[in-house]
């Protein structure tokens, strides 16, 4: 992540949590606290208790982020960040939490006050990880229509397409999903397991073989020992627990997304 | 192949509480930024490094990266990083941990250093690595906190030990792992319970004296690399080092990495040696003869009488304090020679070498760091050197670790001197200072080394300087001559001497000087003697400079 997209993505992220931004500079960033984002990021519960406790005045943080290392940032008092420092790790968490669900409608102005239908989506957005001693992970983003059950992949992409607005639009109604949400969720978790069935997996295969190998290295080891010594089954749990390939599936965010229906997508 | 998918469902019932309750929902701003964000952090690649993304600020060194890479990615994340002294071996476990950490793969984590190295580690991976690192002080840390330095000391004792062995750890590091050489001690036995998924065992000298000690060291991270120990020792127990057999080599080389400074390419600053030669007064001569006449009458074993002889050169306090224990072993019964010597002993009233060592810390108006191989001496030095106004921090290995900081501390901010002993040399870093003095030469080439490393590292811009000191006509002066100017001891690169020493299999080369110092009839023989193992490590040299370099070990 370069240090213009970590600028970017602050400004970004303070606007979207309703913090003021005093001063948006070449290289650094001034911005004002909410009070929910004070609790967010400040990490001083005993602040906030007091304040609460005895109805003082509340007074959120004004913090500053340099993202570029110039003349005029150098003499400023702020949080130098990059990718991997701590706070914009804390940054990442709290925006992973703050968007995992979302409801939206399509914004369309209907032409002559006729009434359209827009039609229920549940949209995924996942990440699949092949783990053994290493790790890859891919991501995927479906889009499963919740009445004649078609799956579309890059589903976020069409989405950014779209004009999407958190409130149903005028002369716009919604059709009841056939699919419930809950099995809707089983459907896209049964394709993606279809997907990754057909991936190649000599990732696992070579993974089974290096714990075989070492398997048969700690055999010979204590070949010559009639009773196998506690460390034996700690040493194999051990190769286990490194080698042993898994894989791991988990949803980034979703939620549902009521579209006008068009015909190329289902 | 079938592999099991897991999946995990805690977005699911979020999500199904919102549907009940209508919300709250995210903004569209929100969401993207968190689908943006998880990009950001997947791992796109089973290999190359993604640590260094992570860590714009630190610019490791070609040769540390490498074996970060190296250990990800073909040795499965268990490894001995045996990097020479001084070229970062904390850095590449750094590197290789925060690897393992991003990747999601290492969450808990023991970290087992020497007691003088905890706060070191701490701050190091704080600060360089943005690993949240905490140093073991209460029983809870090993519960509670994910990355825990502990000494190893520490850990082994009840009731540690028995909450260690209940964490699920997915990484170990030991540094200075050559102490788990034998597998006989109780450090050994506690890491070889410990489960270690991944680990990393860290050590400038693989091995010291015995091929065995590399099988030891093996076995613990991968038992059965080497075959079992019956096996080890019917097909490599007669093998005196690594290079004699290339089996073995190409064995050991698929879990150990060293690179040598040569290797690094590194431009290194200079080095400077200077060797003073004292002489005694009278009165330490007439001491030091007195010493040296028991040989005729036999009394002792060679070694304490070589000791004897050589702690003559170093003080007199040095000397009082083995006679003393003698004296205790001997029941009270006092050896003839005995009392004799303690009258020697009083008869001194000065110190030349101290008196050249004050001289020479006045003139270098600059921190110097004062290695002695003897505790007295320390003592001694200390109290002489405050007789002239010049205040000295002591080091030894014995410290408790928040005293070796302090002492660190003190030097760096306050003190010109410090005055440590061969166990307080060992992983402290002391950059800031660029003046060594060999107060008395440790016979172990490889221990020398380690002292020059304490300065002469990475990180250290200014040229060292080193003063050897020794006293004329005497078995100092025999020593460093051999190793001054015989070996060049001080002009090479650290590390070079290891290869020389491997090459014509001279690991016990302190014996051998014991040998040639008391076995040897005459000045001739000795000089004889001193002769031919200068001989043979010319030799070597030679096959070193026209010959192959090896890669590892």
């Amino acid at each position: 992540m370069q240090q213009h997209e970590i600028h970017h993505f602050l400004e970004r992220y303070f606007r979207a949590n309703q913090c003021e931004i005093a001063e948006n500079g070449d290289g650094y960033l001034i911005t004002e606290l909410t009070i929910d984002m004070d609790k967010e990021l400040m990490n001083r519960p005993f602040y906030w208790h007091y304040i609460e406790k005895t109805g003082g005045t509340p007074a959120p943080m004004t913090l500053t982020f340099i993202t570029k290392q110039t003349k005029e940032t150098e003499k400023l008092k702020g949080e130098r960040l990059h990718f991997g420092s701590p706070r914009l790790h804390q940054i990442f968490q709290s925006a992973q939490k703050r968007g995992s669900y979302i409801r939206l409608y399509e914004n369309i102005q209907p032409s002559e006050q006729q009434f359209v239908p827009l039609h229920p989506w549940l949209g995924l957005n996942v990440k699949v990880s092949y783990q053994c001693d290493r790790k890859r992970d891919f991501l995927l983003s479906l889009g499963l229509h919740l009445i004649n059950g078609a799956i579309v992949e890059q589903f976020q992409d069409r989405l950014e397409q779209l004009e999407l607005t958190p409130k149903i639009p005028d002369y716009c109604f919604t059709i009841t999903p056939l699919i419930k949400p809950q099995s809707g969720i089983v459907r896209l978790e049964q394709y993606i397991k279809n997907m990754i069935q057909q991936d190649d997996h000599s990732w696992a295969d070579e993974a089974l073989k290096r714990w075989q190998e070492d398997i048969e290295l700690l055999d010979h080891f204590y070949e010559e020992i009639d009773e196998r010594p506690e460390c034996y089954y700690i040493e194999k749990e051990a190769l286990e627990e490194q080698y042993k390939p898994r894989i791991h599936v988990s949803i980034i965010n979703g939620g549902l997304f009521y579209l006008q229906p068009r015909p190329n997508v289902s | 192949m079938k592999v099991e998918i897991e999946f995990d469902s805690t977005w699911k019932e979020g999500f199904l509480e919102r549907l009940e309750q209508d919300g709250p929902w995210s903004s569209w701003d929100l969401y993207q930024l968190s689908l943006e964000v998880a990009h950001r952090l997947s791992i796109p690649d089973f290999y190359g490094l993604q640590a260094p993304n992570h860590l714009p600020h630190l610019t490791p060194l070609p040769h540390q990266l490498e074996v970060a890479k190296q250990v990800v990615e073909k040795m499965n994340g268990k490894a001995i990083l045996a990097d020479e002294v001084g070229l970062g071996k904390t850095i590449e476990a750094g590197l290789i941990l925060k690897e393992y950490m991003i990747r999601g793969l290492v969450k808990k984590v023991l970290i087992l250093v020497p007691a003088s190295l905890v706060s070191q580690w701490v701050t190091e991976l704080n600060e360089k690595f943005f690993i949240p690192a905490v140093q073991q002080k209460k029983s809870y840390v090993w519960e509670q906190c994910d990355v825990v330095v502990s000494s190893i000391d520490t850990a082994k004792k009840s009731p540690h030990k028995e909450i260690i062995y209940e964490q699920n750890y997915d990484m170990i590091i030991i540094d200075e792992a050559h102490k788990l050489k034998n597998n006989k001690t109780k450090n050994y036995e506690f890491v070889q319970n410990l489960k270690k998924k991944f680990c990393l065992l860290l050590t400038a000298t693989p091995i010291q004296n015995r091929i065995e000690e590399i099988f030891h060291l093996v076995s613990l991270l991968k038992p059965g690399h080497l075959g079992n120990a019956a096996y080890f020792t019917e097909k490599y127990g007669k093998t005196r080092s690594l290079h004699a057999d290339e089996h073995l080599k190409s064995l050991v080389n698929k879990v150990m990495i060293r690179n040598r400074r040569t290797d690094t390419g590194i431009e290194w600053s200079k080095r400077n040696v200077e060797t003073m030669i004292i002489e005694f007064s009278k009165e330490e001569r007439e001491l030091y003869n007195a010493v040296q006449s028991l040989k005729n009458i036999s009394a002792g074993s060679p070694f304490s009488l070589i000791t004897m002889l050589r702690e003559v050169c170093s003080s007199r306090e040095a000397l009082f304090v083995t006679l003393k224990n003698m004296l205790k072993k001997h029941e009270g019964e006092t050896p003839p020679y005995f009392n004799e010597l303690i009258e020697k002993i009083n008869m001194v009233t000065k110190n030349s070498k101290a008196e050249k060592a004050l001289e020479l810390i006045q003139s270098i108006n600059d921190k110097v760091i004062i290695f002695t191989e003897y505790r007295a001496t320390q003592l001694y030095l200390q109290w002489f050197l405050k007789q002239h106004g010049i205040s000295s921090v002591p080091f030894r290995g014995g410290f408790k670790r928040g005293k070796k900081d302090w002492m660190k501390e003190l030097f760096k901010n306050k003190m010109q001197v410090l005055i440590a002993t061969e166990a307080g040399g060992e992983g402290i870093n002391l950059q800031f200072c660029h003046h060594v003095i060999n107060y008395d030469l440790p016979w172990n080439p490889m221990r020398l080394e380690q002292r020059i490393g304490r300065v002469h590292r990475l990180g250290q811009t200014n040229d060292v300087y080193i003063y050897n000191f020794a006293v004329k006509d005497t078995v100092e002066e025999h020593i460093l001559k051999l190793l001054y100017e015989k070996i060049h001891l001080f002009e090479r690169v650290i590390g070079e001497l290891d290869d020389i020493l491997t090459k014509v299999e001279l690991h016990n080369f302190e014996d051998y000087l014991h040998d040639i110092f008391f076995n040897s009839r005459s000045e001739g023989e000795m000089r004889i003697k001193m002769e031919n193992l200068t001989a043979m490590i010319d030799f070597a040299d030679n096959l070193n400079k026209g010959g192959t370099t090896y890669a590892a070990t």
